[in-house]
């Protein structure tokens, strides 16, 4: 049997499955080229180390604001763009599972060959990037997406009955009258009917362009559906037709679904577990419930705080202060203790913060000359003048920078025009079980 | 006893700043009048935030452009109604109101960032990528208070002074400015005008907002823009602002700050608001009074508490079961069936009949009236046709 | 479930397959017409069309070539109005009227010939360039540069001129260099239209590259092809007859830029009709091709096109 149809094989089996899709340390990095000969000079970080699962028949939601990585993920996810680091696997069983726990725990350089070559085995069958040929139809034909824009997601210039009739003929797995009887079933589905096969995408409302969609992706009986916003460009009255319509279908085909949204409610009503993800890591991770009652997160509540609900008694929205970190150069730490309004010596303060903190004063910002860097926690700035770096060193000491920033600071000393600085360098921050698998990478929270 | 002939001998019951009556719209497409706006009438009290709620296409937005007639005609025709509005000094001199729909160009772009302020959805869309903010910011005080600036640099300005403070100079003078010393001149009103921008946008708390003049749009984030967009909006303290649903693009903690910010500039600056929105669960967080419009007609208008505690228009009821929360379970939101009706001419009726599952004959025969409920409350639907509120039908509550 | 009911004007009666893609063109179409002006220049070409195909029965075809002026010395230099020379004379003999109908059939085969040539070279090329992009896209594009930067009637004409005088060579010349525009705007087109969430669909469908650019990326971008190779079929009939003007084709042949060329030299003596009516078809003709491409590109723009 040679590897391939084994792959296969592997895969077809969903007896044992512990997770359709399992992520372990995905990263997806955008290289950011300049100049005529575009020389690459850093990384969009968009995503930068997630990982969970998502287990049969459950819905998982993703949910985080613009330029956290979410659509990236599931981009990643959904096998439209090759990941540039970690793992995804399809349909890993449990000992599979169980097995790849215990060899990670291991660092590379100390496994032995027999470790290594089970990980080969077990990412030649289920890593998407390492599938071909049966086994990777049986992942592509599995895996399926329905976009948010449902305009943009179907061909202007096919019928409908061509665009959800697609994925049988790409299969082969009907023809003629046989196809078009499929494709008036799966129409009906998600109600529409057989009076539209033979329209154009534009004929037809945002609402029902979603139903065409959705039909389209379930034209292969998949396993599991990323729903990439779904209902985000919808009015509240057709997003509940269609919510309504996609609990009814997981419910009577099994589907699993992967929900990206950025709307809160939506996702707690939708979703099982949820994770939440901020400028491309995983902040909180936990059921709907745990999350929404109980975050441990200040992102999290932040979101929540944010978040006009409809039926909440307070009227008091809170938004949060600051800015997002540039993602080609996160902070090592807490990537969200820039915003933070709970934040502690110990989050992980850089120079980046201190001139960041820098730019609200605009005389001292204009005195800047350069930063001699070290490393992220230990740099030297320069200033025009020793006046400005004299105000700098001691704002730094007792001024107005954040108590928590100036507590991180271990050392100060300034010199004439140069003011060295150097921050308490931390490890980077891990997700960690507060209970039950709800997860978190808040210190405060953790105990540590 | 006399009286100034413009001064209006009924009293004015409330403080309004503006009171839109009957309004309608209409669009010619192919095929035919499209009725946008049929009949629409609300009232915007002085310090209030009036928020108008519907869905796509329920002509929210051309209701709000109308205020400051910014729809572009043809294909769209003011075909009856007025939108009457009083300014701060009108109201306090007991004037009667101008109806802004008949008053002539000159005055409405004399009102235009002036009286009434518009801020719309897409920051990035408003802002000339060509122009950096320090420039567009200053435009609007150069259309609108050029004089006062001049004057206050010079009690007697020149002819050539007055024309290049508002932007009207010829070649030749502009030539001529550069020339000391009319050049020192013109950099003095230039400063002057720089201080009036960086004020008005640390006004909303833009950091920085020296560095910000200098930049181009492109250089901000979504919430920075609509910073800008509000600045320049509340420049000339408008007696009324209209903000079509300014947060939609942004991140909802964005859109928190944003919305405190313009809860604080209008407490401050004692503005009204008309606001835009199809969120429900946003208006009911920062809206007095609410409207809710579907299909170019208002079906209920009242407080924010008395809309949102107890909605009786079925669209209403069937719109807040609709948003997803705590309270629903999967699967089980409450659906309106059907889809919004085409408006082409259409017959009288009751826009929502079609949807409605509590529709009777009347509602698909007769265009239903506001029917006042209580003093804020009014909705119209045939089904409150009795008025008594202790014999209000019993809805049931909605549910797929 | 909940009932999906459609809204009234999008309700059309039930068709099939092929009735709804006929009853789009037919939209489509008549779209394209509403416009007089598209109308009026759509009327001129299907006149000339026709005179080019009917050249034979309108006229006595010279021989052995009715390509060639025929040549009457016994009636140079007639004007308009001479009994069987409706349009006149040239020089030496030739009937204007022949030049004319003829040359509409010269003109049609050039501007068929060279339009489909280069649309065929341009959009293989550009599509190449634009769906593949990377390494293939740098060489195609640094090649259209080099193209692009000599004037394409300079090259032209260096080229018909090596080949040697004759129409066919101009013919040649033409389809070497006028490719590259449309490799441009085709390329263009796909990098845009690539970016379309219903490529992502197809590609999570399973389907391969080569029916992705088929059926979703193809079809979505060819429309500026259409208008632009519309408005070629004027315009180059404009730069075959330059050419051949100066000189580039066989003399004597019965093609409307020789004609004017021949004719030019009787104006100063007053002898205005040997070149004033060939040089009055080329201009209806690139006018009347020039008229409908915008009249196309007005109906095909993608912002009208969604209606």
């Amino acid at each position: 049997m040679t590897a391939v149809s084994s792959a296969a094989g592997a895969l077809a089996e969903t007896s044992s499955e512990r997770s359709v899709i399992s992520l372990r340390g995905v990263e997806k990095h955008f290289p950011i080229k300049e100049g005529a000969m575009q020389r690459v000079v850093g990384q969009v970080r968009a995503v930068d180390g997630v990982s969970f699962e998502v287990r049969p028949g459950e819905t998982v939601g993703l949910v985080g604001e613009s330029g956290c990585g979410k659509t990236t993920l599931g981009r990643c996810i959904s096998g439209l763009t090759p990941t540039t680091g970690g793992k995804i696997y399809f349909r890993l069983g449990d000992e599979d599972a169980t097995r790849l726990d215990e060899i990670e725990a291991v660092p590379e350089e100390d496994r032995n060959s027999e470790q290594r070559a089970e990980v080969e085995r077990i990412d030649s069958g289920h890593r998407i990037d390492q599938l071909s040929g049966p086994a990777w139809r049986i992942y592509r034909r599995n895996c399926q997406v329905v976009f948010q824009d449902s305009f943009s997601s179907l061909n202007p210039r096919q019928l409908v009955k061509d665009i959800v009739g697609r994925p049988l003929r790409v299969y082969k797995e009907a023809s003629g009258v046989e196809l078009t009887e499929r494709v008036v079933s799966l129409l009906e589905s998600v109600g529409l009917g057989r009076q539209h096969l033979y329209r154009y995408p534009h004929q037809f409302s945002g609402g029902q362009r979603q139903r065409i969609s959705i039909a389209r992706a379930l034209a292969l009986d998949p396993e599991f559906i990323v729903l990439d916003e779904p209902t985000s460009a919808l009015d509240v009255s057709v997003q509940a037709q269609i919510l309504n319509l996609l609990h009814e279908l997981q419910q009577e085909r099994g589907l699993t679904y992967l929900f990206i949204s950025h709307d809160l409610g939506v996702v707690r009503l939708m979703s099982d577990r949820i994770a939440v993800m901020y400028l491309g890591q995983v902040v909180e991770q936990g059921t709907a419930l745990e999350l929404f009652e109980s975050p441990r997160h200040p992102y999290t509540e932040a979101l929540l705080a944010a978040n006009p609900d409809i039926s909440s008694e307070t009227t008091v929205m809170r938004g949060l202060p600051g800015t997002v970190p540039d993602p080609a150069n996160p902070p090592e730490g807490c990537r969200f203790h820039t915003r933070c309004p709970v934040a502690t010596p110990a989050c992980g303060w850089e120079i980046d913060d201190a001139v960041g903190w820098l730019q609200t004063h605009e005389t001292l910002l204009g005195a800047l000359v350069d930063v001699e860097r070290r490393s992220n926690f230990d740099a030297t700035l320069v200033f025009q003048d020793a006046e400005a770096a004299a105000a700098v060193g001691a704002a730094m000491v007792d001024g107005e920078v954040p108590s928590a920033m100036r507590d991180a600071l271990a050392e100060v000393a300034t010199d004439g025009t140069r003011v060295d600085m150097s921050f308490i360098p931390i490890e980077p921050v891990r997700l960690e079980d507060v209970g039950g698998g709800h997860l978190t990478s808040c210190i405060l929270h953790t105990p540590r | 006893m006399t009286s100034a002939p413009d001064v209006d001998p009924q009293p004015i019951p409330r403080s309004l700043v503006a009171a839109v009556k009957d309004l309608r719209v209409h669009f010619q497409a192919k095929a035919g009048l499209v009725h946008a706006v049929d009949g629409v009438s609300f009232e915007i009290r002085d310090g209030e935030t009036l928020g108008l709620v519907g869905e796509t296409g329920c002509g929210k937005s051309v209701t709000a452009r109308s205020f400051i007639r910014l729809i572009p005609s043809p294909p769209g025709v003011y075909a009856g109604g007025e939108i009457d509005f009083w300014s701060t000094e009108a109201r306090r001199a007991g004037q009667r109101p101008i109806d802004l729909l008949q008053i002539p160009q000159s005055e409405m772009l004399r009102i235009r960032g002036d009286r009434i302020a518009m801020i719309f959805q897409d920051p990035g869309k408003a802002l000339n990528p060509a122009l950096t903010i320090g420039r567009q910011v200053a435009e609007v005080f150069l259309q609108h208070r050029s004089g006062e600036i001049l004057t206050a640099l010079d009690p007697n300005p020149p002819a050539l002074l007055r024309r290049a403070a508002r932007q009207r100079s010829s070649t030749f003078e502009r030539l001529l400015l550069k020339v000391p010393p009319w050049r020192g001149k013109m950099a003095k009103l230039t400063r002057r005008l720089d201080d009036l921008v960086a004020k008005a946008l640390t006004e909303t708390q833009i950091p920085n907002p020296r560095k910000i003049m200098d930049s181009y749009p492109h250089e901000l984030s979504g919430g920075m823009k609509q910073r800008v967009l509000i600045a320049q909006a509340l420049a000339c303290n408008p007696d009324l602002l209209i903000a079509d649903e300014p947060t939609t693009a942004l991140d909802v903690t964005i859109q928190a700050r944003i919305l405190e910010l313009i809860s604080e500039l209008q407490a401050r600056l004692e503005t009204s608001v008309l606001y835009i929105s199809h969120d429900l669960s946003l208006v009911k967080e920062i809206c007095d009074r609410v409207a809710v419009m579907y299909a170019g007609r208002i079906v209920e208008t009242g407080t924010t508490e008395e809309i949102f505690s107890n909605p009786l228009h079925p669209y209403t009821r069937g719109l807040m079961a609709a948003v997803p929360s705590a309270a629903h379970k999967r699967g089980e939101l409450a659906a309106i069936e059907g889809n919004v009706p085409e408006l082409v001419e259409p017959p009288p009726s009751c826009r929502f009949s079609s949807r409605c599952p509590f529709a009777v004959e009347i509602c698909r025969t007769t265009d239903p009236r506001a029917i006042p409920i209580s003093e804020e409350h009014s909705v119209a639907c045939f089904a409150y046709e009795t008025g008594d509120p202790t014999e209000l039908p019993v809805l049931e509550h909605w549910v797929s | 479930m909940t009932d999906v009911i459609d809204t009234p004007l999008t309700a059309t009666p039930v068709d099939g397959p092929v009735a709804v893609r006929v009853r789009r063109f037919l939209e489509l179409s008549r779209q394209v017409l509403r416009n007089k002006t598209t109308l009026a220049g759509l009327i001129v070409i299907i006149a000339m069309i026709s005179m080019a195909f009917l050249a034979p029965l309108l006229t006595t075809p010279n021989v052995p070539d009715p390509y060639q002026m025929p040549r009457d010395w016994a009636a140079l230099n007639q004007p308009p109005g001479t009994p069987g020379h409706i349009l006149g004379t040239t020089s030496d003999g030739g009937d204007v009227l022949y030049g004319v109908i003829w040359g509409s059939r010269v003109s049609l085969r050039l501007s068929v010939i060279v339009v489909s040539v280069t649309v065929t070279v341009g959009v293989i090329v550009g599509s190449l360039a634009g769906f593949l992009g990377g390494k293939i896209d740098e060489i195609l594009m640094r090649i259209v540069d080099v193209f692009l930067s000599i004037p394409e009637l300079i090259f032209a004409l260096a080229i018909a001129a090596v080949l040697g005088p004759s129409f066919g060579n101009i013919i040649l010349a033409l389809s070497m260099v006028f490719w590259v525009k449309y490799a441009r705007i085709i390329r263009g087109q796909i990098i845009h239209v690539k970016q379309n969430e219903y490529v992502d669909a197809a590609r999570v469908t399973g389907d391969s590259r080569f029916r992705i650019f088929a059926k979703d990326v193809l079809p979505n971008s060819i429309t500026p092809v259409m208008v632009q190779a519309t408005l070629d079929m004027g315009s180059i009939v404009l730069v075959g007859a330059t050419l051949s003007f100066i000189g580039l084709a066989e003399a004597g042949l019965a093609e409307w830029g020789v004609l004017v060329s021949k004719g030019q030299v009787g104006i100063s003596t007053g002898r205005w009709w040997a070149s004033t009516f060939p040089g009055l078809m080329i201009f209806l003709w690139a006018l009347a091709f020039n008229l409908v491409g915008d009249g196309l590109r007005d109906v095909l723009d993608p912002k009208t096109e969604s209606r």
